[in-house]
């Protein structure tokens, strides 16, 4: 019996999708420097690559089949048939991947194997990831690199020694994949940058022996349906598919939206609104891609969470600070109507909207930089409207009454 | 539908082209919208549409296009808001609006092309060769040849039938011989239009119009996971096209006189026959021409003309062409370094015969690429080429080229 080893690289789209391949590659190469056979795709289906969307990248590595046969077994084939070790490039990926309608929520772990290991890039607790987690009827490990997700641009790599460290922690998890040593004579000699070596050693060294072992039974029952896909005869020819009927009214879920695909896996932030800050200037309700914010009787927007990708535009064109606010989707238990707390319980809201936020705002730059950046975030008392810094939206929020911090730079043409 | 009261079937006499023919057939089964692109020979058919249209005999929207692919989108979006729909093209317009062909066949919309056939391309030929229309023969297409501005009408109307029926909802190819047909004059009798109402019901595209009160999304997009059951309609569509087809043709004879006895081919003088000519469009006249010569002679030979390309009349065909002791198969068209370096339609004739118990031989003939024509001689010369197969034990080749110089 050939021995082949399976690894899926779990990665959100477009952000992610040169790491994901990178670290793909890099796998091939250093097998095939241990005199192993390896070869490297990515799920074709997800192309065209939407922001966020969960995407996958796969590399197998067998110490003795050859080439076409590995091809035979792992290649030209949808998916994976089963993973021995899952990477997983962004920690909120844990909650459930759909990466196209009919496809359904799929728990992240679904391809992993008795015994195998999921490799999750984060900075939470095993337990704190586990609880979203299907439960296997096997025993598993997880283990984890510390870290924030790696985000970049689609046509730029953000070099900020994830992939290397990547690199590090599958060695330790399995040296028979690749071991330290080749990692490191790899990347020696492929970039002549000793940091890079000493990044793969350091994720080698933290994640060596610290594996949560997971045990058969532990973990969530999936509460989402995989749907089944109908028989050629079982649904309309032409390519027909019925529309939803366009549906209007005021309030939470108000709009009529599809129903086969709720979008909202692809989110690794979602935006947290004060609405006692709110001065309902319709901007994120005008701006949302999505048409995820639905008119309220007392003319705020709600959020619809399940539509909701996490773009951020809201967050942007809000000019009120701390009122629209981007906050880690781990944070969050459900996608229920943030409105309807807010009417039910305004102070409670408020403090449970605050306690989500923390005191630390987070951004994904990108294009450039090297990682995540952070600002502190303010909190701002009932009612406390402060335009935010920027002059053009700043304007717009003086018109309107909010005040405003500083005087508001007027261009030339004013 | 049954007839009532007798009407006036065939109203009129008038010396017609195959183009003007088919601008009659496209006023009497009143199309909604035609859309329009000139390349000759189709350009003939858009002059003449227009023209009824300007003489008050025809009311229909006219749409000038910007080129064959917008040519062809339009129809396809007009056919899927409920609008009976008109176009055409030939040669390298026909191909030049091929992803729109395409995807008119994939979203099952019934509309109604004319190809001119013509030559694809080079140095600007414009004569026939059936390339052109051949190149959507496995696109989910109905497609069918014919030989006479007669013809030509009343498969306007035919085509609409069988093309717009429930059970089918697949675009439809009329081709015909450029130059040949579409600019040659025959009396054509003309149908009434009570006698055409009886036979063509409204376009009626059910739960599939796209309308406000019926919000549907067309064609959303479809990958790996959707693809090969959407060509598993299209592949039924098309076996229910061929019971259909024979409906449709019932109920024409019924109508207008027995026109069609066999809907997909015409067998002439195959009786006795023990050699057989086999091809499509208007070569059918010097090959029945040269049966009746070879007859006089004493010679056991038939024609067949095939009518209907696709959906390929695959049972009757090997029916037919199996009772013969040999076959030639008449291209008009050729298949680049095909099995044998033949022709398309000699590997439809060898494939459908492979499973017949009684094989006969087989050969094939190259002829009138380009638009050269295929005179008498030629015919009778095809024909002695396929009485020596029938007797020869061993062939050493199975296409000749008949009418090249050399």
């Amino acid at each position: 019996m050939a021995t082949i080893k399976r690894v899926e690289i779990q990665y959100r789209g477009i952000f992610q999708k040169n790491l994901a391949k990178y670290i793909g590659s890099d796998i091939v190469l250093i097998a095939s420097r241990m005199g192993q056979t390896g070869f490297s795709n990515g799920r074709y289906s997800d192309s065209p690559e939407r922001n966020g969307i969960p995407c996958k990248y796969f590399a197998f590595v067998s110490p003795d089949l050859d080439e076409e046969e590995l091809e035979a077994e792992c290649g030209a084939k949808l998916d994976i048939d089963e993973a021995n070790i899952s990477v997983v490039l962004d920690d909120t990926m844990v909650k459930g991947v759909e990466p196209w309608a009919w496809h359904g929520i799929r728990p992240i772990n679904e391809k992993l194997i008795e015994g195998g290991t999921m490799l999750v890039v984060s900075r939470r607790q095993p337990e704190e990831l586990l609880k979203w987690v299907e439960r296997k009827p096997f025993s598993w490990n997880l283990a984890i690199l510390s870290g924030d997700a790696s985000f970049a641009g689609l046509w730029v790599n953000k070099d900020d020694l994830t992939r290397e460290r990547v690199l590090g922690a599958l060695a330790a998890i399995d040296p028979a994949l690749i071991s330290i040593e080749a990692v490191e004579g790899y990347l020696r000699d492929k970039t002549h940058d000793e940091r890079r070596v000493q990044a793969a050693r350091a994720a080698y060294d933290e994640v060596r022996g610290k594996q949560r072992p997971v045990a058969a039974g532990e973990g969530i029952r999936w509460p989402y349906a995989i749907p089944e896909l109908p028989k050629w005869n079982q649904f309309r020819e032409g390519i027909v598919v019925q529309a939803v009927p366009r549906h209007f009214e005021i309030g939470p879920n108000g709009q009529s939206r599809n129903e086969q695909f709720k979008r909202f896996t692809t989110r690794t932030q979602r935006p947290v609104v004060r609405f006692d800050l709110c001065t309902k200037c319709q901007l994120c309700w005008y701006d949302c891609p999505d048409e995820c914010f639905d008119p309220t009787p007392d003319g705020l927007y709600d959020v619809n969470y399940e539509y909701c990708v996490g773009c951020g535009r809201c967050a942007e064109v809000c000019p009120v600070e701390e009122c629209i606010v981007m906050v880690d989707e781990l944070e969050f238990e459900d996608n229920k109507s943030p409105w309807e707390h807010y009417k039910r319980d305004k102070a409670g809201y408020i403090a449970w909207a605050e306690q989500k936020k923390g005191n630390r705002r987070v951004w994904y730059p990108f294009v450039t930089g090297t990682g995540m950046e952070y600002r502190e975030g303010r909190r701002m008392a009932e009612g406390e409207r402060k335009a935010v810094h920027r002059p053009d939206i700043a304007r717009s929020a003086q018109a309107q009454g909010v005040v405003v911090e500083e005087p508001v730079p007027t261009g030339p043409g004013d | 539908m049954t007839a009532t009261q007798p009407v006036t079937v065939y109203e009129t006499e008038e010396l017609l082209t195959g183009c003007q023919a088919v601008a009659h057939g496209v006023r009497l089964a009143d199309v909604d919208v035609i859309s329009a692109y000139p390349i000759r020979p189709y350009t003939e058919v858009m002059d003449q549409i227009s023209k009824l249209i300007a003489d008050g005999q025809f009311d229909a929207e006219y749409i000038i296009a910007d080129s064959e692919h917008s040519q062809f989108e339009i129809v396809k979006h007009a056919s899927s808001v409920g609008a009976r729909a008109f176009a055409g093209s030939s040669g390298t317009g026909w191909a030049y609006g091929f992803e729109a062909l395409v995807v008119t066949a994939t979203d099952r919309l019934p509309v109604l092309f004319l190809v001119g056939n013509r030559a694809l391309d080079d140095p600007g030929a414009f004569g026939v060769e059936h390339n052109d229309a051949l190149a959507v023969r496995d696109m989910g297409w109905l497609l069918f040849w014919v030989t006479t501005p007669q013809e030509a009408l009343e498969h306007v109307l035919l085509g609409y039938r069988i093309a717009e029926d429930p059970r089918v909802r697949m675009p439809c190819a009329l081709a015909m011989d450029g130059a040949f047909l579409t600019h040659s004059q025959h009396i054509v009798r003309i149908p009434s239009p009570e006698a055409v109402k009886r036979f063509l019901p409204p376009y009626n595209l059910g739960d599939r119009v796209l309308h406000p009160d019926n919000p549907i999304s067309i064609a959303p997009q479809a990958n790996e996971d959707w693809v090969m059951e959407l060509r598993r309609q299209n592949w039924e569509a098309a076996r229910r096209a061929r019971t259909v087809i024979l409906e449709a043709y019932r109920e024409f004879n019924a109508i207008f006189g027995e026109r069609y006895p066999t809907p997909f081919f015409d067998e002439y003088m195959t009786d006795d026959a023990e050699v057989v000519l086999i091809g499509m469009g208007t070569v059918a006249a010097p090959g029945r021409t040269a049966v009746r010569r070879l007859r006089k002679q004493g010679h056991k030979v038939g024609y067949v003309n095939l009518r209907w390309f696709r959906p390929f009349p695959t049972v009757e065909l090997r029916a037919c062409l199996s009772r013969f002791q040999a076959v030639g198969v008449i291209d008009r068209d050729f298949a680049h370094g095909s099995p044998d370096d033949g022709g398309a339609l000699l590997h439809e004739i060898r494939s459908c015969l492979y499973p017949a118990r009684n094989r006969p031989a087989v050969v094939n003939f190259i002829t009138g690429l380009g638009g050269r024509d295929v005179p008498i001689a030629d015919a009778i010369k095809m024909f002695e080429i396929t009485q020596q197969a029938a007797k020869a034990d061993h062939l050493d080749g199975f296409v000749t080229w008949i009418g090249v110089r050399e």
